[in-house]
């Protein structure tokens, strides 16, 4: 039998060349004549760029170091560029995130090189066709409405939607943008991710991000996953997990209410019911407290009230959390047996512990749980919180949100003049710039604005209810899918009803598409980060710097030049920019951009990451450790692989970045911490320093408080400020001292800028100052209500916010199945870039909903068949049912990446012609319901109910 | 045989790893985790699963099937359908050299007797000319690479088995519509009778030496060789449509990927048997028997070819009076 | 020489689907909708015993599809991998028959909505054309092994499960796991 060729050099059979084919002739034409040409023979919409298939293979190519844009791991790769057409992808083995792993989104990430379905100039609706502007047009056409609606409504009548799909510069100036314009009303996706942790963690032990970094979760010896499914949504932080799991023998715990991926690798899974991870924990709590697996010397120095959380767990005993939660006895005893004998461990969460109403408590739970266990501050330990977007913790950063200016400052008229001193801006012109007036006792400068989750309801309630001038008339949605958002009929009748609806963004989106609008519609096309550079922030705090892999495509412009260009309309370009060069095309400097964050940003110590020493990094990834993330040698010795912050001080002060934060096994100088002292030094009479516990090498061998100019002198330390330094310090603090010399002192003795203090159990200043039980608002057990019912109605920031109202009326009656909302691997965010990929979009066609058997053999409904599922509140949607044991009974799970679909109806038609994503299909959201955090706002997207019926 | 399971073995097990470390840290797992042995051996039993492909049989991570099926096509098949055809070819070559044919006795009488209508010849042909292209096709597409290939270009190659696929697949349906005819309208004739055993036992006559020498077995309208072979062809010709149908359609018929194997064994099986079938059946209307090819052109037989290879069916004819002449 | 083989670390895969993407990323140009070349599948999905496994053309060492093919425009190249040289191939679907793995797919053209020419993972090796050449782009993708690389599906594996290279090296990396792992008795063969 004739298994191998006989010869090597294969003949080539008739090569099918016969003269040019219409194919190839316009193929050439695109890449020939380009621009006008290609359009008139392909027509509008079919406009397109070289492709990679059309560049021979031997073109020189040039290697752009790029950084993955779909979730917050960040994945680095190599882009090989030929002729400006990205042709290739490589593996960056290198990589001390992914040694050249990739999701299938990752491995997918090419194709924003081709951009089939892109918008491709900016357009405008006019009576319901899509018509095509030029730039000058489309800005003058925004601005001239703008001011038009400012005169008559004031500033806080726009809306400013934001996204985490900015670099770090794009957030920064976006936030700047929206603080020159006079509003707060500017916020981004984060709202609806991790805005409860950020403000649950926060307020615990000081800073809201990922504690530790994915590299480390190598040192664990125990991985706690809750409402967290790295398998599908941060895949590439499996890798890390998978060598925990093999080298050190670490437990794997899954708590979720679905067998995921993730839960296929665990030692044990808990299928807890949506919506109580609160007794779960306090279950958990109990075990530990009742066999004094505490850790008891770690509590004593470094944890303020854990007394409280003792006579809350005692409230949970086995037996009542089996009944709230669903899980066996055993296994919530398991899950504490196995974090109390496998120290250090981590607890993982992400949305399925922070989308509930009662998240911000949640978030705090976990963390009290590693204070327990003393898991904090240590190698293998902390509370990884997996962040979603690619540079959502850059976004949060740089105060891309309601309630903050960059730094997390606030709003107070302190934080203002912060900010104005950075930007060089008199004070009172900022403060001009906002409305004056007090609503409903409110002044709109320092009152958190309208939420990314409720920005509809800022344009449906009625202003007299609202704590501003109007409501919101005209929105800008840059970078942000509203088909994220629950209440999605809310959000089309607010689209409807706004004066103005400004889209920007590579794709048309839904903010877009969905509403039922004749005019008043813009689609401005912005490019993806690939198209441009700037610095990125993963969740684990460390940045990168992401070189421009090709120029943008189509007529698209990057955020920053429309930004620009906008401000220069509206006026306030000068001030905008003030700080900011400009280079001969009149376009933005980004490294003064980055060097304007450095100069503000010191409350998180983003003030070391200067635009050269994060370009070192990036350019030499390959010199830093896969396991400690740590430079042994090369151009950034010592250093932690992008200077995760806090990275302290000036960039002189080569601070080499903090991986690991309140470890106090380190010195301040090289990434050491502890507890930030950000509550005060005592609470009714207690004190809330640190008791004996100190990082290494600090003079002060007890707690301290934050460090001011005072603090220095009567420390005596102040003489070692330079004249100039002095200059700047005096009567500022280490927040506000744009010298750094405060910091730089501070750290010369060993000492946290920002003190150290005990983390607490309790927040005096929330709703519930310890995690409270409370029941979904929409909930399957109606017989647990009255011992844990929700809060009382009560106005939030701007918005008044229901909760006994609707928790009183009994739903369950009529929708009995328990929904829950998640992700699938191949897709991101609202899905519209994702969907518009088509090797992504090939892997999964149809949005579906997860029945398990029982459920689905109770209405007669099989695998496959389509279904109307409909929401508690009455949205319907019409999806494939998907009969899986991977949901308990009387529990449903969606994806929530789908759109373009709305009550079984298509949306395609609004979009405008080529730009239909490959795959559409109906909202989850808009069968999801009511429900936000007293604190941020977050929507309840994780515990809501539903009826399914065979449609 | 065994070389075929040593390398799919050492393909599945570089695939799954499984095999060879099936106790890898198994005591310490706990239940929510696959033990590997468990998961090899649903996977060798052919276990379905969840896949985003949409492609056929993607849920499926390995199909097992007795892989003997492949030795026994390349082996023992593609041979026997090129000894089916030049075989036999040969064997009547050689043996109408020695045996020389079988000549009508007293020539042609001229008289043309009607023995096939126009509508019967043609469902013959209609059957006949296809299958001899698909015997030609089919060779080229089961034996082509051992037989062929060897000793003609890559490009003509390529050239010549496409086209054989092609040509395969179209006269695929009128074969399969004459077979239909034929095996429907003509079997009444084809039933076996008693005195088709002594037509055996002498061979028809054909054979000029020996104890065979002279003899005039009786036959009916079919003799029994002739039987045989209809039989053969109408039994055969299912099979070979049949799974040729499966092979042909499957979109339509969806089978596995196993029944597409067996299919593809019955269906070379019974090729090779029509083959041989054929060539006797050619050889013997054509050059064997004087006078038989006529039949199958006008319809018409000399009346001296009805009495010497089928007296039974000239006497009944004559004596209830269907009896027709050409005029 | 050397004898190209995939292995995959089932007790790493975590059906993330990189592997399928990188393949049609790294082929786009000879791939269209609806033909994955790799594919990732769950048993057990949802359900104690949940195992993943990503599985294309496993370039057997005696390869069930070169041995059925009609055609016979299958070829091995000096690395072991099995290749097909889609001008010879005659869209018969015998191979898809043979392959334990369901590698060989077809794209729908033809007579009677017949199979077109069948295409299946190539390792990244190309076809019979000139490396690098249009064709070889057109018909079969990408050629990394000629640029001494290995295919993108395993170099890109987020949990480096998806293993691809010399089988020697690749059991040698998967035996140091298996230590790690703790395993007793764990004896190649």
């Amino acid at each position: 039998m004739q298994l191998t060729r006989k010869s090597n050099t294969a003949t080539t059979v008739e090569k099918k060349t016969l003269g040019i084919s219409r194919r190839q002739f316009m193929k050439q034409a695109g890449i020939t004549s380009g621009g006008i040409a290609a359009v008139s023979l392909l027509g509008t919409g079919m406009m397109r760029r070289a492709e990679a298939k059309d560049v021979p293979h031997n073109a020189p190519t040039e290697i752009k170091r790029t950084v993955c844009s779909a979730c917050a791991v960040g994945c680095g790769l190599y882009a090989e560029v030929q002729n400006g057409v990205w042709t290739g992808q490589e593996p960056a083995f290198d990589h001390p995130f992914n040694a050249g792993g990739h999701c299938a989104k990752g491995a997918a990430l090419r194709e924003h090189g081709h951009g089939e379905k892109r918008l491709k100039y900016p357009m405008k609706l006019v009576d319901g066709k899509w018509k095509k502007l030029s730039w000058e047009q489309a800005l003058n056409e925004v601005g001239d409405q703008m001011l038009d609606i400012r005169k008559e409504s004031g500033p806080d009548s726009l809306y400013f939607m934001g996204s985490a799909k900015f670099s770090n510069e794009g957030c920064y100036m976006y936030r700047k943008f929206a603080a020159m314009w006079g509003t707060n009303n500017v916020d981004h996706s984060a709202r609806i991710c991790h805005s409860t942790t950020v403000a649950g963690v926060a307020n615990t032990w000081g800073y809201g991000a990922q504690t530790n970094s994915f590299n480390d979760i190598q040192n664990a010896n125990a991985i706690f996953f809750i409402g967290a499914n790295p398998a599908e949504a941060h895949p590439v932080a499996m890798q890390h997990i998978m060598i925990a799991k093999e080298r050190n023998n670490a437990k794997l715990i899954v708590v979720d209410p679905r067998f995921t991926r993730t839960a296929a690798h665990a030692d044990l899974h808990c299928g807890l019911r949506p919506g109580t991870d609160i007794p779960f924990i306090y279950g958990m709590l109990w075990h530990i407290f009742e066999n004094g697996w505490e850790d008891k010397t770690f509590i004593q120095e470094r944890v303020f009230e854990m007394e409280s959380i003792r006579v809350e767990a005692k409230k949970f005993p086995p037996k009542e959390v089996a009944h709230i939660t669903g899980c066996s006895e055993e296994e919530v005893y398991q899950a504490a047996k196995l974090m109390a004998d496998n120290r250090p461990g981590t607890v993982v969460w992400c949305m399925g512990g922070t989308q509930h109403h009662v998240g911000n408590a949640n978030t705090r739970a976990y963390c009290i749980l590693q204070l327990a266990l003393g898991n904090m501050g240590v190698k293998g330990g902390g509370t990884n919180i997996f962040r979603g977007h690619d540079n959502v913790q850059g976004a949060t950063d740089l105060g891309l949100l309601f309630d903050t200016l960059p730094g997390y400052y606030g709003l107070k008229t302190g934080s203002w003049k912060h900010w104005s001193h950075v930007w060089d801006l008199d004070f009172d012109w900022v403060k001009n710039r906002f409305d004056q007036t007090s609503y409903l006792g409110r002044i709109p400068m320092n009152t958190p604005g309208i939420p990314c989750s409720r920005w509809h309801d800022g344009v449906l309630e009625t202003p007299e209810k609202l704590a501003q001038k109007d409501r919101i008339r005209m929105a800008f949605f840059w970078g942000q899918s509203v088909n994220t958002e629950t209440r999605q009929r809310d959000v089309r009748d607010a689209l409807d009803k706004m004066d103005t609806v400004v889209v920007v963004d590579p794709f048309p989106t839904m903010a877009g598409v969905m509403h039922r609008r004749q005019n008043g519609v813009y689609l401005l096309p912005a490019c993806t980060q690939f198209e441009t550079e700037g610095s990125v922030s993963n969740s684990g705090r460390s940045q990168q710097w992401r070189e421009k892999v090709i120029e943008p495509l189509f007529e698209s412009k990057t955020d920053l030049e429309i930004m620009y260009r906008l401000s220069q309309k509206l006026g306030f370009a000068d001030e905008f920019t003030k700080r900011i060069g400009k280079d001969a095309n009149d376009v933005l400097v980004i490294e003064d951009i980055t060097r304007e964050i450095n100069r503000g940003m010191w409350t998180i110590g983003m003030s070391g990451q200067s635009p050269e020493r994060l370009k070192l990094h990036t350019q030499n990834w390959g010199t830093f450790s896969n396991k400690t993330l740590e430079a042994v040698g090369g151009p950034a010795k010592g250093d932690t692989y992008g200077l995760p912050w806090p990275c302290w001080g000036t960039p002189e002060q080569k601070h080499p970045g903090t991986q690991i934060l309140y470890n106090t096994h380190k010195h301040v100088l090289e990434g050491g911490g502890n507890f930030r002292a950000r509550f005060g030094v005592e609470y009714k009479g207690e004190n809330l320093l640190a008791e004996g516990s100190y990082s290494v090498g600090s003079e002060i061998q007890d707690g301290y408080p934050e460090f001011t100019a005072a603090m220095l002198k009567q420390l005596g330390w102040w003489d070692e400020l330079t004249a100039t330094e002095k200059a700047e310090a005096e009567g500022r603090n280490w927040k506000t001292d744009l010298s750094g010399g405060i910091q730089r002192v501070a750290m010369k003795h060993g000492c946290i800028p920002y003190g150290n203090a005990k983390a607490r159990c309790i927040v005096w200043t929330f709703p519930d100052a310890v995690p409270v039980h409370r029941e979904p608002l929409y909930t399957p057990r109606r017989d647990l209500v009255s011992k844990y019912p929700t809060y009382d109605d009560m106005q939030v920031h701007r918005l008044p916010t229901l909760y006994k109202s609707i928790q009183e009326k009994d739903t369950a009656a009529k929708y009995p199945l328990g929904l829950t909302s998640g992700r699938l691997v191949e897709y991101e965010g609202g899905g519209e870039e994702s969907r518009s990929n088509p090797w992504l979009a090939e892997l999964q066609q149809e949005m579906f909903v997860e029945i398990n058997p029982a459920d689905a053999a109770d209405r007669a409904i099989r695998d496959g068949d389509t279904v109307w599922l409909e929401g508690a509140e009455g949205g319907r949607i019409k999806i494939k049912a998907m009969v899986t044991p991977r949901v308990k009974p009387g529990v449903t799970w969606m994806p929530y990446h789908f759109a373009g679909e709305m009550h079984g109806e298509s949306l395609a038609a609004n979009y405008p012609e080529g730009t239909v994503p490959y795959v559409i299909g109906e909202s989850a959201n808009t069968a999801l319901t009511y429900g936000y955090d007293p604190v941020t706002q977050m929507q309840e997207t994780k515990a809501s109910l539903c009826q399914i019926v065979k449609a | 045989m065994n070389k075929w399971f040593k390398h799919i073995g050492i393909a599945i097990a570089l695939l799954f790893s499984v095999t060879a470390f099936a106790h890898d840290g198994a005591e310490h797992e706990h239940d929510a985790q696959a033990n590997n042995g468990q998961i090899w051996s649903q996977l060798k039993a052919g276990a379905e699963g969840y896949t985003t492909s949409t492609s056929e049989f993607h849920a499926q991570p390995i199909n097992t099937y007795d892989l003997r099926v492949l030795e026994l096509r390349s082996d023992l098949l593609a041979p026997a359908l090129m000894a089916a055809l030049f075989g036999m070819i040969i064997i009547f070559i050689v043996f109408i050299k020695v045996n020389g044919i079988s000549k009508l006795h007293g020539g042609f009488s001229g008289k043309l007797v009607y023995r096939w209508s126009k509508f019967d010849v043609s469902i013959h042909w209609l059957g006949a000319i296809p299958c001899l292209l698909l015997i030609l096709t089919g060779l080229t597409l089961l034996a082509g690479r051992f037989f062929f290939q060897p000793y003609i270009g890559e490009g003509l190659w390529s050239n010549l088995v496409y086209a054989a696929k092609q040509v395969h697949d179209f006269m695929a349906i009128p074969f399969m519509l004459g077979w239909a005819l034929m095996t429907a309208l003509w079997a009444k004739n084809q039933l076996p009778k008693m005195y088709d055993v002594k037509w055996m036992m002498v061979v028809g006559g054909y054979i000029n030496f020996g104890p065979f020498k002279g003899k005039h077995p009786d036959a009916g309208f079919a003799n029994a060789g002739e039987k045989l072979w209809f039989w053969a062809f109408a039994v055969f010709g299912l099979v070979i449509s049949a799974s040729g149908m499966l092979l042909l359609f499957p979109n339509l018929f969806e089978p596995s990927r196993t029944l597409s194997l067996i299919a593809l064994v019955l269906h070379s099986v019974s090729a090779i048997i029509i083959t041989a079938f054929s060539i006797v059946h050619i050889f013997m209307a054509t050059v064997m028997s004087e006078g038989g090819m006529e039949c199958m052109v006008s319809g018409y037989c000399d009346e001296t070819w009805a009495t010497q290879h089928h007296n039974l069916w000239f006497d009944e004819i004559k004596e209830n009076g269907t009896l027709k002449y050409k005029e | 020489m050397a004898t190209m083989k995939f292995l995959c670390d089932t007790k790493r895969c975590i059906e993330c689907n990189g592997c399928v993407t990188a393949c049609k990323n790294e082929n786009d140009s000879a791939l269209e909708w609806g033909i994955q070349r790799r594919r990732v599948v769950t048993i057990n999905d949802g359900e104690k015993g949940e195992a993943s496994i990503s599985i294309a053309c496993m370039h057997c060492s005696d390869a069930p599809c070169m041995a059925v093919c009609p055609a016979n425009c299958f070829y091995k190249t000096e690395d072991g991998i099995v290749l097909h040289d889609k001008d010879t191939c005659i869209g018969c679907g015998y191979c898809l028959y043979a392959c334990p793995f369901g590698a060989p797919q077809f794209p729908q053209g033809g007579a009677f909505g017949a199979r077109g020419k069948m295409d299946k993972c190539t390792f990244c090796a190309g076809g019979p054309e000139e490396n690098h050449s249009d064709a070889e782009r057109q018909k079969y993708g990408a050629n990394r092994v000629a640029e001494g690389k290995l295919p993108m599906c395993a170099e890109l594996c987020a949990t480096k499960s998806l293993l691809a290279g010399d089988a020697e090296i690749v059991s040698a990396i998967f035996r140091e796991r298996v230590a790690y792992r703790g395993s007793k008795n764990a004896i190649w063969g």
